[in-house]
Parts: structure tokens; sequence; C-alpha cells
């Protein structure tokens, strides 16, 4: 017995003496492998935000990007002509004999799986031919693995991604683009939020169809903003004002603490850092957060993103924010809201969730808290305006499924975003409608009219500007860089240099980056 | 039986104490699972410890909306055909490696061995692609034909063979019967504790497995009970109470079953132990 | 009639195994299917990368926890249940009862027991004024309790196991031996340890054997409990390294293989030493 633990011991002091320090990521690649390139491929500069203007409030004088006069930015840089993709033949469905059974993967839990199914029964009895079965995967990051692991025939016949998968899926050469079928169709698209059709483009193919778009919101308790002598109909607009609030919140003891961040891959410690840095009007990525030219490396570890996260970890250092972690099941910033003894007054959570919070307050789970006092305010970002990118998830067709199948999946992608589901989407759920003219018919006419709450969403993400920052990143490994930015942010949050762990972090990505693009 | 004479007087008093005080740590959280999952979601994180409130809504909508009842169904499946699939594959293979003469049989039976030495974790990346290729995602045969056989079945039968008496194979082989009728008439009879001690190794380990139905399951019909909760954990989080009846609906026909069992349990999970 | 056992365990463990062994110096396309070697050095570099490094480590302070704490509790409540006592069978079925508890099953009780928002421990008022850890951070988040955390219930749900095998272990020993010890003038304690334990040997090792099997092979727990985390990836085990949904090479087929194989190396040279180190030492009585 004593021999065999002393073997275990042995073991693992080899095992740590022989430790290089170096991640796993570049295991097995030559030292000569760049992990920036070094050969100037296609670069193109941007100009970011104006240098002088600080990024939080507080008065620095940080230098910024590379404020270089190149003129502002064109998209169209190359165009993949859609003839030489897959097509999409959308009249097949009448040459069907039987009814079409189609697959549809999706990554929504709770409320909004209920919400889902409700909707794919009604169209499953509104029409004959086509039967759509769907499929819950246990998550978006779930239903990226099986998708990735599962051979063609294996695929669903509608998946649905979240945004950061694009370019995975565009690399694995297995799905139609949606951009083919609204082609043959000649379906109408002038009509919908042009940004959320843009998220899901790239060099002018329209890959997917937006489906459940969501952006983060801040979620609070007016009745601690009551108790704290703020006004409840207010939220911060800004991270300059979360401060102030939350200051105020602790200090009147309303509260333990101002707010619960995370560091979750998508919330606080990945989705979040996006978000920040494209309201500050930054990009994420270079070549134009990727949309001008393949993405060579990230941005996040220079002045701007070193300053943001300074500016987030302040707040928990000072006891202003409570970090409720990695979030496994994306509930536990909101929990931390509902705590009994030390309770947050705020948190950030996805627009998505507010269906489901609503739910479970209405239904008692949490002592105290009603529906009435949720409040839902603006994602504060470090812009002077709140805004938002295209967050959520949306809806790709499979190749190789023979015609029947690509048109009955065409078929039900146009009911899910027709005028009227996607009014009942946005009601029951809290995701933004796809389409202004959702808004304009029952039930979200209604609930958006009635319930100010429900808009907060829509209204950010209308107000980005339109620019590469507010379209977000496209690259090969963002679902990978998102982990890699996750645990930086966790050591921040836990008190670690911030320029180091970005500049880790950053080096880990372009690793990522540089690895994915050679071998796609 | 060697259990040691009972204390008396204060020593007595002391030792039930013991006896309680474990027993509690030991049901403790089974005990609050039971409770939350009787419970109406607006009860269940007021009072944690105390039974305030009854309702059987949350037991049934697991089992029909969360899906438990075909979970069930699933597990138990699999967990028979990979059952009886080991028992067959075992005694033939162990009966081979015992009483037949081949050449490389030394050799054959090092490479079964060999396996035994392989965790499931370093084959499951290459069986995912494997069971896809064949087209038995989602199914049963996805999820039981990888586990149908195995060296340590082959082995613990192969050791039971050996130990029988050799007047009987003589006696056997005089008498004129074949290798089925002997298997089937005077080995299988003998051997029957060990065969017992596999099935319920073969039922437990598979009615356990976590990863695998992960894997290569994208139906959520074709989920065990083990994959099934965790689909119910990560989907259904804001009801505390939902996963918990879903956990007290997937521990009830095993915790049964051991009631029912429990001395054939004892004894084969110890004939493991003295065997292996 | 090697046949059904040939083919099965040639498909399904051989097959796959030099299968991830060439794989395990590949990396792949974003099809996972197109792959490209990448030299054998990527399994050197892999087992020394600090992501594997500190998976290996985990694993090993997963084992150093739970298979000697298993072992005593084990033994522990089986010696306690071995009187002859009115009612006694039914606190031996109470401690065989975890037996009938799953992974996933044991693992989601606990995960309900330590959340430290809704779970039951931090919403019992005086328990969590007496622990603060309970809610804040709470167990699970701790970097510093949650492989311990991970590792109790893992504990629990092994529980039943083992006092199963000890207590008939104990049934076996013939009376006799006691009897004689005592008009020996053998006091209780002295007993167990001169007579008891060493007449357990046998038993003991395949608890030993069976426990640190699991150990290292543990995978439900972390995925449910803790995901891995708290980051930087407190409980990540070189199962969660590989198969894990937060993992950093989740989805990379390549290095996916590098660590499954490397596992499957760590555990062979485990093996061996505990065939060499503990086998000796055990006294198969009579």
């Amino acid at each position: 017995m004593t021999r065999g633990v002393r073997g275990l011991i042995a073991c693992s002091l080899l095992a740590a003496a022989c430790g290089s320090d170096k991640s796993i990521l570049v295991a097995g690649n030559d030292e000569a492998s760049p992990t920036v390139p070094t050969s100037a491929t296609t670069i193109v500069t941007v100009p970011t935000v104006e240098g002088e203007e600080p990024l939080i409030g507080t008065p620095t004088t940080t230098p910024t990007g590379t404020p270089t006069g190149t003129p502002a930015i064109s998209v169209t840089t190359t165009t993949t002509p859609l003839e030489t993709l897959a097509s999409c033949p959308t009249d097949a469905l009448t040459g069907a004999d039987d009814v079409v059974e189609v697959t549809f993967w999706h990554g929504l839990n709770a409320d909004n799986e209920d919400s889902l199914n409700l909707i794919v029964d009604s169209y499953n009895a509104s029409q004959s031919g086509v039967r759509v079965m769907a499929q819950n995967q246990g998550g978006y990051g779930e239903t990226i693995d099986k998708y990735i692991q599962s051979g063609q025939d294996s695929r669903p016949d509608i998946v649905m991604f979240p945004d950061y998968a694009i370019q995975t899926i565009i690399d694995t050469d297995s799905v139609i683009p949606v951009g083919a079928c609204i082609q043959t169709a000649e379906y109408d698209t002038a009509v919908f939020q042009q940004s959320t059709l843009n998220t899901y483009s790239s060099q002018g193919v329209q890959w997917a169809m937006p489906f459940n778009v969501s952006t983060p919101v801040l979620y609070y308790n007016k009745a601690r903003f009551r108790a704290a002598g703020l006004d409840p109909e207010r939220s911060p607009q800004t991270l300059q004002e979360l401060r102030d609030f939350s200051q105020q919140i602790v200090d009147s003891e309303a509260a333990a603490y101002g707010i619960s961040l995370d560091s979750g891959t998508d919330s606080g410690g990945g989705w979040f850092i996006e978000q920040w840095l494209a309201n500050g009007g930054d990009l994420y990525a270079d070549n134009g957060n990727g949309r001008l030219a393949p993405a060579t490396r990230v941005l996040f570890d220079e002045p701007r993103g070193v300053e943001l996260l300074t500016y987030v970890q302040a707040l928990i250092a000072d006891g202003l924010a409570y970090n409720v972690g990695e979030n496994p099941g994306g509930l536990d910033q909101f929990f931390k809201m509902a705590d009994k003894t030390e309770p947050a007054a705020m948190t950030i959570g996805t627009s998505s969730g507010l269906g489901i919070v609503l739910n479970a307050v209405d239904g008692g789970l949490v002592e105290g808290i009603t529906a009435e006092d949720i409040g839902i305010g603006p994602f504060p970002g470090p812009g002077a305006v709140p805004s938002a990118l295209v967050g959520g998830a949306a809806l790709y067709v499979v190749a190789g499924h023979g015609d029947e199948k690509a048109a009955a999946a065409w078929d039900f992608i146009s009911y899910l975003v027709s005028t009227e589901v996607q009014s009942q989407w946005t009601a029951l759920t809290g995701f933004v409608p796809v389409r202004p003219d959702a808004l304009l018919v029952e039930p979200a006419a209604t609930v958006y009219r009635d319930d100010p709450r429900f808009r907060v969403a829509y209204d950010q993400l209308v107000n980005a500007p339109d620019d590469p920052a507010q379209l977000g990143p496209i690259f090969g490994p963002r679902s990978e860089v998102r982990a890699v930015t996750a645990r930086a942010v966790a050591d921040i949050f836990s008190g670690a240099d911030v320029q180091a762990s970005l500049t880790a972090a950053a080096q880990q990505a372009n690793a990522l980056i540089a690895d994915y693009n050679a071998r796609n | 039986m060697a259990a040691e004479k009972a204390p008396t007087g204060a020593r007595l008093v002391g030792r039930y104490a013991l006896l309680g005080i474990v027993t509690f740590v030991v049901l403790f959280p089974v005990y609050t699972t039971v409770i939350a999952a009787l419970k109406p979601g607006s009860e269940v994180l007021k009072k944690p410890l105390v039974p305030n409130a009854f309702t059987l809504d949350v037991l049934s909508d697991a089992w029909t909306n969360g899906r438990l009842g075909r979970y069930l169904v699933n597990s138990l499946i699999v967990a028979v055909i990979i059952t009886v699939g080991q028992l067959v594959t075992s005694v033939m293979s162990a009966y081979a490696f015992a009483m037949l003469d081949f050449p490389g049989r030394e050799a054959l039976f090092v490479l079964f061995l060999a396996t035994l030495l392989v965790p499931l974790e370093a084959t499951l990346v290459v069986n995912r692609r494997t069971v896809d290729s064949f087209g038995w995602l989602n199914s049963y045969q996805g999820l039981a034909i990888p586990f149908v056989a195995t060296a340590f079945g082959t082995f613990l039968m192969r050791q039971t063979f050996l130990s029988m008496p050799r007047e009987l194979i003589e006696a056997a082989r005089i008498d004129g019967a074949g290798h089925v009728k002997f298997l089937r008439l005077i080995a299988l009879p003998l051997v029957k504790p060990a065969l017992g001690a596999l099935a319920l190794f073969s039922f437990l380990s598979s009615w356990n497995q976590y990863l695998w139905p992960n894997l290569i399951t994208t139906e959520p019909e074709m989920n065990t009970v083990q994959s099934g909760l965790r689909l119910l954990r990560f989907g259904s989080l804001n009801q505390p109470n939902l996963v918990m009846a879903g956990t007290v609906i997937a521990a009830v026909p095993i915790f049964i079953a051991l009631l029912i069992f429990q001395r054939s349990l004892v004894r084969g999970l110890t004939s493991g132990a003295v065997k292996g | 009639m090697l046949l059904p056992s040939l083919v099965i365990l040639g498909t399904f463990v051989l097959y796959p195994l030099g299968k991830a062994i060439l794989l395990g110096r590949q990396r792949c396309d974003a099809q996972g299917r197109t792959c490209t070697s990448n030299g054998w050095d990527q399994y050197l570099d892999a087992f020394r990368s600090t992501e594997f490094q500190n998976a290996l480590w985990i694993t090993f302070k997963f084992a150093l926890i739970t298979v000697p704490l298993g072992l005593v509790l084990g033994i522990g409540l089986a010696v306690l249940a071995n009187k002859a006592l009115s009612g006694i069978g039914v606190f031996r079925a109470v401690f065989s009862s975890t037996v009938a508890t799953s992974v996933a099953v044991a693992s989601l009780m606990w995960l309900f027991l330590l959340q430290p928002e809704v779970g039951v421990l931090s919403n019992i008022g005086w328990l969590s004024d007496m622990f603060p850890i309970l809610r804040t951070p709470g167990l699970l988040r701790s970097p510093t309790t949650a492989l311990w955390s991970v590792a109790l219930s893992s504990v629990w749900a092994s529980l039943g196991f083992t006092f199963i095998l000890v207590s008939a272990g104990l049934q076996g020993i013939p009376e006799e031996v006691h009897e004689a010890a005592a008009i020996d003038g053998a006091t209780g304690t002295r007993r167990f340890w001169a007579i008891t334990l060493p007449l357990l040997g046998p038993t003991l090792l395949f608890v030993v054997i069976v426990l640190t099997a699991r150990a290292f092979q543990i995978y439900g727990e972390v995925d449910l409990l803790t995901e891995g985390g708290p980051r930087p990836d407190a409980t990540t085990t070189i199962t969660y390294l590989t198969y894990g949904e937060e993992s950093i090479i989740n989805n990379n087929a390549g290095l996916q293989a590098t660590t499954a194989v490397l596992l499957f190396l760590v555990l062979l040279v485990l093996s061996m030493a505990q065939l060499r180190g503990i086998g000796r030492r055990v006294h198969y009585g009579s």
C-alpha cells in the first residue's frame, strides 16, 4: 500500500517536473509554426473609434487601435457566387408523395423549449406535407458537438446554431446556404431587421436564417432600487452608471451587492466581452472583425479591452459586484439575485431568459420577489448609448438529404420567420423579432406596448450603428476562443493582472486562429 | 458468520447512537431529495428540511414531460441486452479457453486479458464514429452492442470452469457428451453462482453508463436514465424540484430491486472479490 | 465459440485503441474528417502541456482523496454494523443503499444539497451562518473546496459498494480466531489491527483496485456538479478534459484522441504499480 502511494506521488512529481507551461492547443505543432503570422496576409486596417475619447467615463489618455487614414469600411470584398454552392430546390415539396419528415436539432431549454414545441406543433397541424420533429440536444454547445461528430447521414435536416458557430459550419461544407433558398423561392427579406441577416452572412452569402435573436440585457430588482432611493423605472445605461448605482445600492444596504456577474463562456466570460467591445465601437478581431478578409488575430488585449476589464474587475474588487463563476446551466447569476441573505440587485443575462425568469418568479420559486419586481434595462456598456450585437441563434438547412427534405426544411424555416410566428415567439420568450412587422400584429403588439421589458432587447439592437464592429466577429475557432477568454475573465475576476491575463489569452486565441486557418 | 457479540449497557446505547448518526448522514441527501420532489415549486426553497407541502404533480410531470418513464424502459432494455450478451459470450469464450485445445490459445487469452487494461474512455472517441457509420446512433444496438463481450466475464467464467472437478469432465467424456450437451447439462448448473455474480456486475455497470449514451443519443426519446437526467438537469434548473423528481424516479426501481435481491446482491458482489 | 467475443472486443476495444493512437498524432479540419499528421511529438507536448498536467494532477488528487476515504469509511461502517444487535438488518440495508444510486442520481442529489443559491444546505439559516462558505462562494464554486465536494459525492455513492464487500469479508473471518485472541488478552482495538485487518487483505485489495479505477475514470460527477470548474479548471480531470462540454479541446478530434490515449498510458503505468506494490504484500489468509 505505502509503496503504491509512494509510486503515485513519484509519478506525479515526475510529471510536474516535465511540464512545459505551454497550452495543449499547440501540442505537436512545430516551433516554426507561428502563433502570429509573420508574413502579411490580408491585413486590412480599420479605423477604430478615435483615440482621445476615454472608454468609460473616467478620464484616461489611452491611445487606441490603429487610427490610420483608411476610409470607412465598405463591405463587399470578395463575394462567393451563390451558383458555386449547394442549390436549394424549394419547389421539390410538390413532387413528394408522402409526408416528408424532417428532424430539427435545437439547444433551447426550459420554457423556451416548451414555446418552441408549441410552434412546431402548430406548424405540423397547419399542413399535411411536412412533419417536423424537434430534438433538443441539451444546449448550443452540445448541438455543435453532436453535429460535428456525426456523419452527414446522421445529421438532422434543420439545425439551430448560435451566432459564433457560423465560420465552423461554413467550413464543414455540409449546409445549403439559406440564401439559395431565398433566391429560389423569391422570398422577400426586405422587411427583415437587416443586422440579424447580416450577422449570418459572410462574403455575400446568406448562410443561415436568424430565428431566435437575443441580446444581453440588465435584469434588476425594482424593490431594491426603491430601497436604495433609486428610480425603479430607470436602470443604469452605461458601465459608469452601473458603478454609481451599485455604489448607492451597497451603501444604502438595499442589497449586499449591486450586480452579480459570471464568467461563463456564453455570458460574462465570452459573449459580454464581444458585446462590450462592440458597444465601445471596438473590433474584436482584425480585418474588420473577420468580415473583410479572414481574421488573423484578436484585438481584445489592446488598451481598450484592458481598460474595460480593469473597470469590471474593480467592481468586484470594491465589493460592488459578485462573481458567480462558470455558471453551468446559465441561471446562477439570476439565483444570486434571489439569494436570501446576500442578494445582488442586478444581473446581466440574455433577453431570451426573460420568459423563463418571469415564469419562475410567478411560480413562487423565490420568496418575496414577484414578476412585477423584475425590471429590464439595456446592456450597460462603455459607450454612451446602449447598443448590442445580434446574439442567439439561426437555422441552417443541412445538405445531402435529398431535394424533398431541403424543400421541407425551407418551408418550416419560412414559417418560423413569418410575421405571425415571430410575433408569437417574441411574446412568449423574450427573443427579439427578426422582422419589425411582427411587432405590429398580435400578440407581440400588445406585449411590447403593455410590458416595455420585452422591448429593451429590440431597441438596443436597432440602436446599433452600421459598421463592422456592430456585426460581431467571424472566424473559425470562435467557441474555443470564448473558452480562452472565459478562463482569462475568471482569473481577472479573482484579481489577476488584467493586461497579463488578456495578453496570454490573446496569444492562445491567435494560435487557435492560425491553426484553424492553416487547416481549413 | 462471525458477527461480534452484542455489547451491553452504556456501550449498547452508544453503539445505537453511533448507528443512528451514521444512518442520518448516509440518508440525508436521499431525504432532502425525496421531500423536494414531493413539493410544489413555490415551497422548495422555503424550508428545505421540512415536508411542509405535498404534491405528486411534479413526479408525474417528470414522468411524462421529463420522459423519465421512457428513459427507464430504455435503460432496462439496454441493460438486459448487455447482461444477456455478456453472459452468453463469456460462457462461450471461457469454455473455449478452459476446455478446448487449439493453437494460439495462450496468446489469445493474453490478448483478451490485455483488453482489460484499456479504459472505456480511451476508445469512445473512435467508437462514436464506428457506431455512426453502422447507422446505430439513437438505437438500442448502438447503446448495447459495443459492450456485449467482456474480458472480465471471460476470465471469471474460465476460472470457474477450471475449478470444476476433473472427474466430472472425464465422466462426461466417457458418456460421449458433446460440448453443447456437456455445457448445458453439467457445466452451467455448476457455475450458476459465478454466472449470477457476472450478471449482477454487467447489469449495474451498464445501468450506470453515462458518457456513452450522452455521446450517441441525438433523439431525446432514446436517452437512458443517466443521459436523460443530464438533459433534465441542464434544461430545468429553474425547477429544482422537477430535477429532484426525475432523480427519485431514476433511483426507485434499482432501490426496490436492491431490497428484493439484497441477499443475492451481497453474494454476487462478494464472489467477485474472492474470485477476482 | 470465441468468435462473438473476438468480434466485439476487436471492433470496440482493440480497433478503436489502435485507431485512437494514430489519430492522437493528428489534427483535423472543422469537419473533423480530414486529419493530417502533426507528428508523434503531439503526445509528448500534450502530456507536458499545462492543461494536461493540471488534469493529471487533479485526477491523482481525486484518487488520493476518494480511495483512502472510501476505504476507511467502508471499513468503519462494516465494523460498526458487524454486531449481533436487534434491528441491525435495517442499518445494514441503509448502509448498502447507496449501491442503488447511479452516477447521475448521486450527483444530482449532491448538486441540490450544495448549490449555493437554491441548494438545501445554504438555505438552512443557522448552518450557512456557521459556515458562510456554503453560500459565498459555495462549496462547488470555491477552487479550494470544489474537488473535495465532488469527491465527497463520489465517496458517498460508492459507500454502499465498499460496505457490502467489507461486511462480507468480516463475516468470512472465523469466530475462533477472535475468541482465541480474546483469551490471549488482546483488546478490541488490538484485535482489529492485528487480526481483522490483515485477514481482510484480499477484500481490501479488491476494493482499492475498483475504487482507483473508478477515480481515474470519473466523469459524470464532474459534468453534473462543476463542469470542470471553477476556473482555472479546478475539477477538470483527464476524462473531462477529453470529453467535457466546457473543455478547451472539446471538438478537436485529434487532441481528444491524444488525451484519451494518454489516459490509457497513465492507467497502464498505474496498474503495473498497483500489481507490484500492493499485490505482494497482501496475505491471502488460510
